[in-house]
């Protein structure tokens, strides 16, 4: 646990000191901070499109993080060979790994922290002023206005869901680390993440009621299953709807991301068990 | 392939050989930093890549890299961490290398402004930080200056001073051959030669070598038949005697013909050259 917990430090230490993550961070918070000047639309549209740059920019600077940051991760130790001073102490390359794997997280989770800072200091003042407008106006007219029940507890689950999705990206980056040069393993990270977005895509494709022949099927259903699911991490459209997202659920989705978090890491180990360093 | 290498305790022995040699593979070998395609490796009676048997050993790498956003102290903290190490113990073992190194009044530089010298003396600190019985050294001298090779070799000898195990692997045979205890030298993953260094370099030992200036009336074809060698270089006369009592005769006869003696002794061999012949030898299986 020692080594584990001391290469995860010095990684944590080391990443936040890499400039081009410093301006990522930058950057997501002053596009969050931008929603500020939102004005006015009509009912429900200014909300949903805070929640959507909110939210949407969690997730989209929180994927770029834990891309760019886990695939240099293990391809950078072992080209500029500060891992033989490290392997050579009493640090087995499982603790290596998982020491990066989590000063990696550590690092991609802070930076989330921040940004949903960001976001919950911008909602709690814009936020509110727009369900107290939306609210008012649409009682005046009679329309049904948006639900901003559970709005609060549901935007952390949706922050604390990233944490999830992100977990899974740093392992997927991580794991590409052990087994391509940098920059196939951020292609592969992408693609990864992108066709997980999409992952009910494929299962519908599968389906023979679309005349998807038996090898399509076999390819889709293959896909669908070894493919992580990041589409289960975005709750915005629940937030939206004011549906009340239980923590039944939450803890599914939860579990689903831990599941996918150990096996990816798993793969990884075993490659980089046979990687020669 | 086997390959067995004898390493006495207390010792500084050199593991050398041509490029392609096998030196970085025996020693990354050695490290646990790869794994044997088959069979197994022991030292000190441990499995090689065991953290009981990397408790023991420290590892200086050739041209090191470190986090470089560290500091001395910080980077050694670092390394004794992963020992386990902590609190005052390892304060004190950090400024007792630091200043062993030379580095305790340059604590504080981050390792990014590092010379080529002060990386290598970092190196040699982050590979004492466990007081290790062996001490692996992979090219420890190359890109220094001389005053900087010097004080590397300087601790080299400390250290077999102090009881450690030195493993040295170089290319720099002339570095290593004032140094080194015994040496084996690899040629295409094969221990050609190994033994102390007074072994290797006192073979065919009792050969004489002579080197005279002038001498009217000397006789050079009587010279030549008595030498195993003769050589002219100008105003100078290079040869080598088969013993000792050929040698003084031939140094008595040009003395008294006028010559003048430059050099009379055992003639010694470089490692330089045992290395060149046991890589030729290798080369010609």
């Amino acid at each position: 646990m020692q080594a584990i917990y001391r290469v995860a430090v010095a990684t944590f230490h080391e990443a936040w000191r890499r400039r081009f993550l410093n301006a990522i961070l930058v950057f997501a918070v002053l596009i969050i901070g931008s929603s500020w000047t939102l004005t006015y639309l009509q009912p429900g549209a200014e909300l949903k499109l805070l929640i959507d740059i909110g939210l949407g920019s969690i997730r989209f600077f929180g994927m770029l993080i834990a891309v760019f940051l886990g695939v240099r991760l293990i391809s950078d130790e072992i080209e500029k060979r500060t891992i033989h001073t490290i392997l050579t102490k009493p640090v087995t390359r499982a603790q290596f790994l998982l020491g990066k794997f989590f000063g990696s997280l550590a690092t991609v989770l802070s930076n989330i922290a921040l940004m949903g800072i960001a976001f919950y200091v911008v909602f709690a003042y814009k936020g509110s002023k727009f369900m107290a407008q939306g609210s008012s106006e649409a009682s005046a007219s009679g329309t049904p206005g948006i639900s901003t029940d559970f709005i609060y507890a549901n935007i952390a689950k949706a922050i604390g869901l990233s944490f999830v999705e992100m977990t899974v990206l740093t392992a997927v980056s991580v794991m590409a680390s052990t087994l391509f040069s940098w920059i196939i393993a951020a292609i592969f990270s992408f693609f990864v993440y992108f066709v997980g977005q999409a992952a009910d895509f494929f299962k519908s494709l599968a389906n023979p009621a679309r005349g998807t022949g038996f090898g399509g099927q076999l390819v889709f259903n293959f896909i669908y299953g070894i493919i992580p699911h990041f589409e289960v991490f975005d709750m915005r459209e629940a937030i939206i709807k004011g549906t009340y997202v239980g923590w039944d659920t939450l803890g599914m989705h939860v579990g689903l991301g831990l599941v996918y978090a150990t096996l990816i890491m798993l793969v990884a180990f075993l490659a980089f068990m046979n990687r020669e360093v | 392939m086997d390959l067995s290498i004898e390493v006495e305790e207390g010792t500084i022995f050199g593991l050398v050989g041509p490029n392609g040699s096998g030196k970085t593979t025996t020693l990354k070998l050695l490290l646990g930093l790869i794994y044997p395609t088959a069979g197994t490796g022991t030292v000190f009676d441990l499995p090689l890549g065991s953290p009981e048997y990397k408790r023991r050993i420290g590892f200086l790498p050739e041209g090191p890299y470190f986090y470089d956003h560290l500091n001395a102290v910080e980077l050694l903290a670092f390394y004794g961490g992963l020992f386990g190490m902590s609190g005052a113990a390892l304060h004190e073992r950090i400024e007792q290398l630091l200043h062993m190194v030379g580095m305790w009044d340059r604590r504080e530089i981050r390792v990014r402004n590092y010379s080529r010298g002060m990386l290598q003396r970092i190196g040699l600190a982050q590979a004492l930080i466990n007081d290790p019985d062996l001490i692996f050294l992979d090219e420890p001298t190359a890109g220094l200056d001389p005053p900087a090779q010097m004080e590397m070799r300087r601790l080299m000898v400390d250290l077999r001073n102090q009881g450690k195990t030195v493993f040295l692997c170089s290319h720099l045979l002339k570095d290593m051959e004032p140094i080194c205890d015994s040496v084996a030298i690899l040629a295409r993953g094969v221990v050609r030669r190994q033994g102390s260094i007074r072994e290797l370099l006192g073979g065919e030992s009792g050969r004489f070598r002579l080197r005279v200036a002038g001498g009217n009336g000397l006789s050079l074809e009587s010279l030549r038949d008595r030498s195993l060698d003769l050589k002219i270089e100008g105003e100078e006369i290079t040869m080598l005697f088969a013993n000792q009592q050929q040698a003084l005769a031939a140094a008595q006869e040009i003395a008294n013909n006028g010559g003048t003696i430059l050099e009379l002794g055992a003639q010694t061999r470089s490692l330089e050259d045992v290395f060149i012949e046991a890589v030729a030898a290798g080369g010609e299986e």
